[in-house]
């Protein structure tokens, strides 16, 4: 955005397109960016504010009016809301550091001298991104499977008996789908980042004798720190979001409530016909994403100098 | 220091790496290597035989299997996935490109302001708009129909902000100038001039569209009632959650599972230098 | 640089696209009313060929739907397979006005969906008015909401029966229980010979089933008076069944880790690891098709009673109904008496789908008076009739069920790992009764 004081402006002053002209260029995109992407916005915002009144007892007349912030008190108030919260936030809190890690090594040492079958290595860890989640989802889940899974087969032959979808680790089963699926395109980020350093900027290290891992620390991942914050906000974004992984893994394990995650939440309260509350489930989750995806970015750009 | 010891440390890590690595592409690629050997196996070896290894070679049997149940449903979803896929892609991404050309090129109040929105755009969550979405498409008679996947699944604010960095860089200020000096109009100059140099990047925000539609489940989940209008994704997880009923349809989503993903992971392979481009671009800027 | 004319057509654009967003939410917010005293629709036959959509969970229902197309090619039926989230299709799809003419919705969920105006009523058509005498009188009842219309054809019922392992139970020298009692001693027993063995499996995600299970003990769940619902989810009466399960759980007795009709639940069986199944009418053709290598092992027997009051449940069991918006009243009608009363196509859906049938005439069938060849010839329709007899007819369902079940559920699938008890799970179902008919603006009350 700083390119309002470069030399183009110069440039093109005389010659500038009509507003016209401007405005067909934006409109195709601009037109259905209003229609499906502000208008609900819009209209969650005002549905949630919503509540539903009947007259003419149980099978009455039915209406919604103006509820104040009515939907919003009951959305903090259910317990379900903050359970679902509070799982999808230790989630996050292991799940994107452990997944950025990996995903950052492999990218360090892609970019080292010491690999071979570097080719191999990228097209393996990026391959999963190619799967849609909820493919991916019922792919492991044979894998959970007591009765399917040759893991679990493999396990019992050394006298382990894992339970994948208990429920102290069905949230860890879903945070390995995840994992699985979105390590390798986080790792392809960081990895395009660090080829696209000069290799100038660490000849110089290399010649003092830095070791690969000292150069790794001290000179690429700073250089790379914005690739890494951008992965770590989509990840975010990611998590919040969470549905079709635990929604498959229901399928096979009582432990995964109805309620589970917060859009899971959203998604049961609209199918009891309680629009209005999950209306308001939306906006807050929409609310909290864009709080902590925003301030980690205003909290990190300082840090990384951006 | 010495060469020997360097060279012994570098010995170490050299396997210590490789090792490392080797260990990351099983865990990558065990599910796929599980999911081919699965399908190709009959219905009653699934539980009765170990599943990373092969029994009764059967995939012939089991693909004609997948074609035929429920009258051949599953093709009908294949295709599907490719229209919303293709031409929603297709469509978002001229329509991205337009759009972040403009605002790339082109001098006007308030282009600021509309570029921040499209970031704005990008941190709202899809799946929060997918419900309230479905209440106004049902307002308009829209659900539970092409459409409904298909309108929604065009915009990608993501897509206008790396065209626009894209047109920054590829297509220079001095070629539009000169063809606004031999008198060509804009759209004209964007599709005969920029779009062409803008062309390699372009491919990059198709495939992402491509895929981000793909693999799209809730907007469809949402949507979608005839099941003759289903993408794979919602199909086979229909057909998971009837497995349990119609134990026949367990090798069924096994086998359709590998069918849908074989050909996305083709084109990764065959197109790998445009990810490269476009993941650089959208994470430098 | 924008010119102000550009500026103006930009504004008015906008100005359109808003309109048009006021339009949208106009039309939203008038479709969120809805009338229940619509009068019965009319029922002229359609001049032309006419096809129906029919949305239903049953196996093998494709077949019958072929007999019928063959039959009656003017009447076309299409079906959908809604087994996944089939209560979460049916809302989304009456949401959107795009409901199917004809739904399978459980006996639990008709009050639920009549709240979000699913129904037409059908007592316009002669024929929908005369079938009343083929039911079974409760399931009509439940059906027509005490004969206020004719929202929905009963299809089948789901009287509960013990199905038994006799091997197993001859292997250890346990006696067959007859009463609770003896049941939760024998699973004791069946435990303490082999750690591997269960009696039976509690699947926290089953609700229906637990209901059926607080019907038994007749723990009423609601009722209607006064303009006003009582909630009584969590009672004495409730409590003991909840109580009951807890203890069974606690020690480790019963499994909680398999769903019902799941493939783990199948592989368990084939595995000898659980010895009874309590079960209705429907299952029977489950076994008989998921574990044939067991043929001859099973049996049926009533179900385990509290005390020697030989009150029995009901499990599931399903009504076809009439969907809003069905514009072929009277084709629906001639499809829907058919499928669910005629004689061929109930022999049909018994062996394909286990459908116990709610129709008197269905209740005659052959079929049910012959022996099974899977249950060694043992007459197990004989147990199911006898179990119908003893159901406690006044067991009425809320008009939220689906959410009190889902809460329900979920807090017994804490319970069932091992945080908070069932009882629990009995105050979390109550409390989401009540709030979730405040939600709706419907008067309630802990009763």
């Amino acid at each position: 955005m700083t390119d309002e004081k470069s030399g183009r402006r110069r440039r093109l002053r005389g010659g500038g397109p009509r507003a016209g002209t401007i405005a067909a260029f934006l409109t195709p995109f601009y037109l259905p960016f209003l229609l499906f992407y502000l208008v609900p916005v819009g209209y969650a915002l005002w549905q949630s504010f919503r509540v539903v009144r009947r007259t003419g007892g149980q099978f009455g007349h039915a209406y919604t009016t103006f509820g104040g912030f009515d939907q919003y008190l009951q959305v903090f108030r259910n317990a379900e809301f903050g359970g679902s919260l509070g799982r999808i936030a230790l989630f996050g809190i292991v799940q994107v550091p452990v997944m950025l890690f990996v995903a950052l090594i492999m990218a360090l040492l892609l970019d080292t001298p010491l690999l071979r079958a570097k080719g191999f290595f990228r097209i393996a860890a990026f391959m999963p991104y190619a799967v849609p989640g909820v493919i991916a989802a019922i792919m492991w889940s044979f894998l959970y499977s007591p009765q399917l899974s040759p893991v679990v087969d493999l396990l019992n032959g050394i006298g382990v008996s894992p339970d994948f979808l208990g429920p102290g680790t069905v949230l860890w089963s879903a945070a390995n789908i995840s994992t699985w699926c979105w390590t390798g395109y986080n790792m392809l980020i960081m990895f395009s980042a660090l080829q696209s350093i000069p290799p100038e900027l660490y000849e110089a290290a290399k010649i003092d004798g830095a070791s690969n891992w000292a150069i790794a620390w001290r000179i690429k991942v700073p250089i790379i720190a914005p690739s890494i914050i951008l992965t770590t906000v989509f990840s975010i974004i990611g998590t919040l979001q969470l549905y079709s992984e635990p929604a498959v893994l229901r399928q096979i394990s009582s432990n995964i409530s109805s309620t589970y995650t917060p859009n899971m939440l959203a998604y049961a309260v609209a199918s009891g016909n309680n629009y209005q509350q999950a209306a308001a489930i939306s906006v807050t989750i929409a609310v909290i994403t864009f709080v902590l995806s925003f301030g980690f970015l205003k909290l990190t750009a300082k840090r990384a100098g951006l | 220091m010495s060469q020997p010891k360097r060279a012994r440390e570098s010995r170490i890590s050299r396997t210590a790496a490789m090792s490392l690595m080797v260990l990351l592409a099983i865990y990558f690629l065990l599910p796929v290597y599980f999911l081919i050997v699965a399908s190709t196996k009959p219905q009653a070896d699934l539980v009765s035989t170990f599943g990373l290894w092969f029994s009764h070679f059967d995939i012939v049997h089991n693909l004609k299997t997948l074609f035929t149940v429920r009258d051949g449903v599953f093709g009908r979803w294949a295709v599907n996935s490719v229209v919303y896929a293709v031409l929603g892609a297709a469509v978002g991404t001229l329509i991205s490109a337009l759009c972040g050309y403009a605002l790339a090129k082109f001098r006007f109040r308030g282009r600021n302001f509309l570029f921040s929105v499209i970031l704005g755009g990008v941190l709202v969550p899809s799946t929060a708009l997918a419900l309230p979405l479905f209440l106004l498409f049902s307002a308009a008679g829209l659900v539970d129909t092409y459409w409904a996947v298909f309108l929604p699944s065009i915009v990608s604010p993501f897509g206008v902000y790396l065209a626009r960095i894209f047109a920054s860089a590829a297509v220079p200020d001095e070629l539009i100038e000169s063809a606004r000096l031999d008198g060509a109009g804009e759209f004209r100059t964007f599709f005969s001039v920029s779009f062409k140099l803008m062309t390699p990047s372009l491919v990059t925000i198709f495939l992402f569209q491509f895929v981000g539609i793909w693999n799209n489940f809730f907007l469809p989940l949402v949507m979608l009632q005839q099941e003759k209008l289903f993408p794979i994704t919602l199909g086979l997880y229909e057909w998971n959650g009837q497995s349990s009923r119609v134990s026949l349809l367990q090798g069924s989503v096994i086998t359709g599972s590998l069918v849908s993903i074989v050909p996305l992971i083709i084109l990764f392979l065959l197109l790998q230098r445009f990810w490269r481009t476009g993941l650089a671009a959208g994470s430098l800027k | 640089m924008s010119t102000p004319s550009s500026r103006l057509r930009l504004v008015g654009a906008a100005l359109t696209v808003a309109a048009s967003v006021a339009a949208l939410t106009a039309c939203s917010s008038s479709d969120d009313s809805s009338s229940s005293a619509a009068p019965a629709s009319s029922c002229a036959p359609a001049s032309g060929p006419v096809t129906l959509q029919y949305w239903n969970t049953v196996p093998g229902m494709d077949q019958v739907v072929a007999l019928w197309n063959q039959k009656n090619p003017t009447i076309k039926v299409e079906i959908k397979n809604v087994s996944n989230d089939q209560y979460g299709q049916i809302g989304n799809a009456l949401k959107a006005g795009t409901a199917p003419e004809l739904a399978q919705v459980g006996y639990d969920e008709l009050a639920n969906l009549r709240l979000q105006d699913a129904f037409v009523d059908a007592s316009g058509c002669a024929d929908a008015k005369a079938a009343k005498d083929k039911f079974v009188p409760w399931t009509w009842s439940q059906a027509s909401f005490g004969d206020t219309g004719v929202f929905a054809m009963p299809q089948d019922t789901g009287p509960m029966a013990l199905f038994v392992r006799t091997d197993i139970f001859a292997k250890y020298h346990i006696a067959i229980p007859k009463t609770w009692d003896e049941y939760a001693a024998a699973a004791q027993k069946l435990h303490a010979a082999d750690p591997k063995l269960s009696i039976t499996f509690f699947d926290p995600n089953n609700a229906e089933w637990f209901n059926g299970l607080l019907w038994q003990n007749s723990a009423h769940m609601y009722a209607y008076s006064g303009d006003k619902w009582q909630v009584t989810v969590d009672s004495t009466a409730s409590r003991q069944v909840a109580d009951y399960w807890q203890k069974l759980i606690a020690a480790k007795e019963v499994r909680t880790d398999l769903a019902n009709t799941s493939p783990p639940m199948y592989a368990a069986y084939e595995k000898d690891q659980v010895a009874t199944y309590v079960g209705a009418a429907w299952a029977y053709g489950m076994f008989r098709d998921n574990l044939p290598k067991q043929a001859g092992k099973w049996s049926i027997v009533p179900m385990p009673t509290w005390g020697t009051n030989p009150a029995s449940g009901d499990w599931g069991g399903s009504t076809v109904a009439f969907m809003k918006g069905n514009k072929h009243l009277y084709e629906s009608v001639k499809f829907n008496v058919w499928l669910n009363s005629d004689p061929e196509a109930l022999a049909l859906e018994n062996k394909l789908g286990g459908l116990y049938p709610a129709s008197l005439a269905g209740l005659q069938l052959p079929a049910l008076s012959q022996g099974v060849p899977y249950y060694n010839n043992e007459k197990v329709f004989d147990v199911f009739a006898d179990s119908s007899k003893n159901i406690d007819t006044s067991f009425a369902w809320g008009p939220t069920q689906k959410t009190v079940n889902l809460a329900l559920q979920d807090a017994m699938a804490k319970a069932a790992a091992g945080s908070g008890t069932l009882g629990d799970a009995l105050k979390t179902a109550q409390d989401a009764a009540l709030s979730s008919m405040k939600d709706q603006a419907i008067p309630a009350a802990a009763g």
